[in-house]
């Protein structure tokens, strides 16, 4: 498992390097702990004043919300490309990467990993207890492992999504306001699509599958069945559409320019 | 013997659109674009057989890191083939960069914020080289570059010349049996340069590494190539022995003569009766100048007939560099026939 070894070695060198500077290590912790902190108390305030949204009570949707933050963690820790077309096509970096025997895509996520992200992992589960024990959730033993596959299929989701809008650049290297834009509409999937007009709701399961990444995989957990078709299919939308990612970045690579120097 | 590098009718196109002049040239630009192709390499083919070193020239622009980086796997060709190392580089990139080392002059290759040796066991695990292969291989490159005291210093923290002797140690952690450099020497002092022109002589002597070297600095080339391929505007204009280029171009010497009183072209030209000379004046006062072929009994003849003549203050003997034979050929365009 060559990938694996890299992969380590890139976190033991990102951890490395996060230790030489000690105190803003420390201040990032906390600051990001606090964040988390107050996005908790956020959701809490929020979701004090609303008692039922088209039939999900408010533990509900605070679950969903919960659940929706795994994923997301994930995603920000390995998959924040954002600055791709900046830092990569107009600078040519991507030179760079492309000399190297590994494949590109593997090296720039390794390069832009922001394992502190994944400290939101925790307000995401803390936030699933508090609502779960208070819906009276009963978990099976097989749930962990679903719950696995499920945040690992919105993980890939949302990573799908933004590797394909990545893309574009090597295409066209014009800045695009694109991406704010996503990370709004990815929040769409936060709440339950049913409070949606039928046009965002299949733009939200087939077009940008953001309801993957909250809704649907909850649905299983929450125990409503009328929504475990969709539920189960989280994996497989996931899996699909960071393939098809994968494909779209393999052809976008063959169309890069290069920067002049 | 092998040829490390086959470059066949190579061609690449860029596509690129020109905006409309105006508010309303910009409005008409959102609905039609006006595309112009722009060829940076023109059907170039060449090859390069191993252990050679290859001084790959040009003007900024003329097409030098299109196909490097196309021999590189970077980017793709419009058209053409390109065999390197055997493979093709853009289809099968992955497994044909572990067989290249690559040092752009002016990109780095190491992380900017880890210690050299910690960015030197990264590369390692990426071009998955053996810890025996690294100690044995890597030892002596790190003793001929001289860099052993630079490795727990982080890159950032390193001078140009430093720096660069780490990127060329790491480009050269997997032992590749062809290296690109693409200006390597760019804003070096002078001992740094020695040092880098002698290790690449000596890792070509021990391992018959293949060097295609492209810089603006012709004494590099001078002090390692045997060949030179020269491009202008995407076209290979010269490809031979860089020795060819001078014998045929930098055939003359020039001997410049201040006069001690004033001289005229007509007292002087009887002085080369049968000679193959001629005379310029120079724009300093006084001085004149002999351009003749490179044969020593011409060169003394002159000397002594103009000495036995007129009176002198100064002498000098110019030889035409490199540069200004490079100079000349690209003023002139496309080199003549008689060169090749």
């Amino acid at each position: 498992m060559k990938h694996a070894a890299i992969f380590f070695h890139y976190v033991s060198q990102y951890m490395k390097t996060r230790l030489t500077y000690r105190v803003d290590m420390l201040m990032e912790i906390m600051s990001d702990l606090l964040f988390q902190a107050v996005n908790l108390v956020f959701i809490l305030v929020v979701f004090g004043h609303t008692q039922f949204l088209s039939g999900w009570s408010r533990d509900e949707i605070i679950f969903i919300y919960g659940f929706f933050l795994v994923p997301f963690a994930i995603f920000g820790a390995f998959f924040n490309i954002w600055d791709f077309n900046e830092r990569y096509i107009v600078k040519g970096e991507m030179d760079r990467i492309l000399t190297r025997p590994v494949h590109s895509l593997f090296q720039i996520i390794l390069e832009r990993m922001e394992l502190e992200s994944l400290f939101g992992m925790i307000t995401g589960i803390a936030v699933m207890v508090y609502a779960g024990m208070r819906l009276d959730l009963s978990i099976s033993w097989y749930d962990p492992f679903i719950f696995i596959l499920m945040v690992i299929g919105g993980a890939f989701v949302y990573a799908g999504i933004f590797v394909m809008l990545a893309s574009i650049s090597f295409w066209s290297d014009s800045r695009t306001s694109i991406i704010p834009m996503m990370y709004n509409i990815g929040n769409y999937g936060r709440y339950p699509v049913d409070i949606y007009n039928k046009v965002i709701r299949f733009i939200l399961t087939w077009i940008l599958p953001f309801a993957f990444v909250g809704v649907y995989p909850s649905a299983y957990f929450l125990g409503r069945e009328d929504w475990y078709v969709y539920a189960f299919l989280t994996p497989v939308v996931g899996f699909g559409f960071f393939f098809l990612s994968i494909f779209i970045w393999n052809v976008g690579v063959t169309k890069y320019r290069g920067a002049g120097n | 013997m092998d040829q490390v590098i086959q470059v066949k009718d190579l061609r690449k196109d860029f596509k690129s659109h020109s905006s409309r002049p105006g508010l309303k040239g910009a409005f008409r630009d959102l609905f039609n674009r006006n595309y112009s192709i722009i060829s940076a390499v023109k059907d170039i083919s060449f090859e390069v057989k191993q252990g050679e070193m290859v001084g790959y020239i040009g003007e900024n622009g003329a097409g030098k890191s299109t196909s490097i980086k196309m021999l590189t796997g970077i980017l793709t060709p419009t058209d053409g083939t390109v065999t390197v190392n055997g493979m093709n580089p853009h289809k099968e990139r992955e497994k044909f960069v572990s067989s290249i080392g690559v040092v752009f002059g002016q990109r780095s290759q190491l992380w900017w914020d880890i210690a050299v040796q910690e960015s030197f066991k990264l590369l390692k695990k990426v071009y998955n080289v053996s810890d025996e292969d690294y100690e044995a291989h890597m030892t002596h490159v790190i003793d001929s570059l001289d860099i052993g005291p630079l490795l727990d210093k982080p890159v950032r923290k390193l001078s140009l010349g430093q720096r660069m002797r780490c990127e060329l140690a790491a480009a050269l952690l997997h032992n590749p049996p062809l290296l690109f450099l693409d200006e390597p020497t760019i804003g070096l002092d002078v001992l740094v340069k020695l040092k880098i022109r002698n290790f690449l002589k000596e890792i070509n002597e021990k391992y018959k590494t293949t060097i295609l070297l492209t810089t603006h600095d012709l004494t590099d080339i001078e002090a390692l190539c045997e060949r030179v391929i020269m491009l202008d505007e995407g076209q290979i204009i010269y490809d031979g022995k860089l020795a060819n280029l001078r014998s045929n171009w930098g055939e003359g010497k020039q001997i410049e003569f201040q006069f001690a009183e004033e001289v005229t072209k007509d007292e002087l030209s009887p002085l080369m009766k049968e000679l193959d000379a001629e005379w310029t004046a120079s724009e300093r006062k006084n001085v004149w100048v002999a351009n003749v072929v490179n044969e020593e009994h011409v060169i003394s003849e002159v000397i002594g007939r103009v000495v036995a003549a007129h009176r002198i203050t100064d002498v000098k003997i110019h030889e035409i560099s490199t540069e200004e034979i490079i100079r000349n050929i690209y003023e002139e365009g496309v080199v003549d026939g008689k060169i090749y």
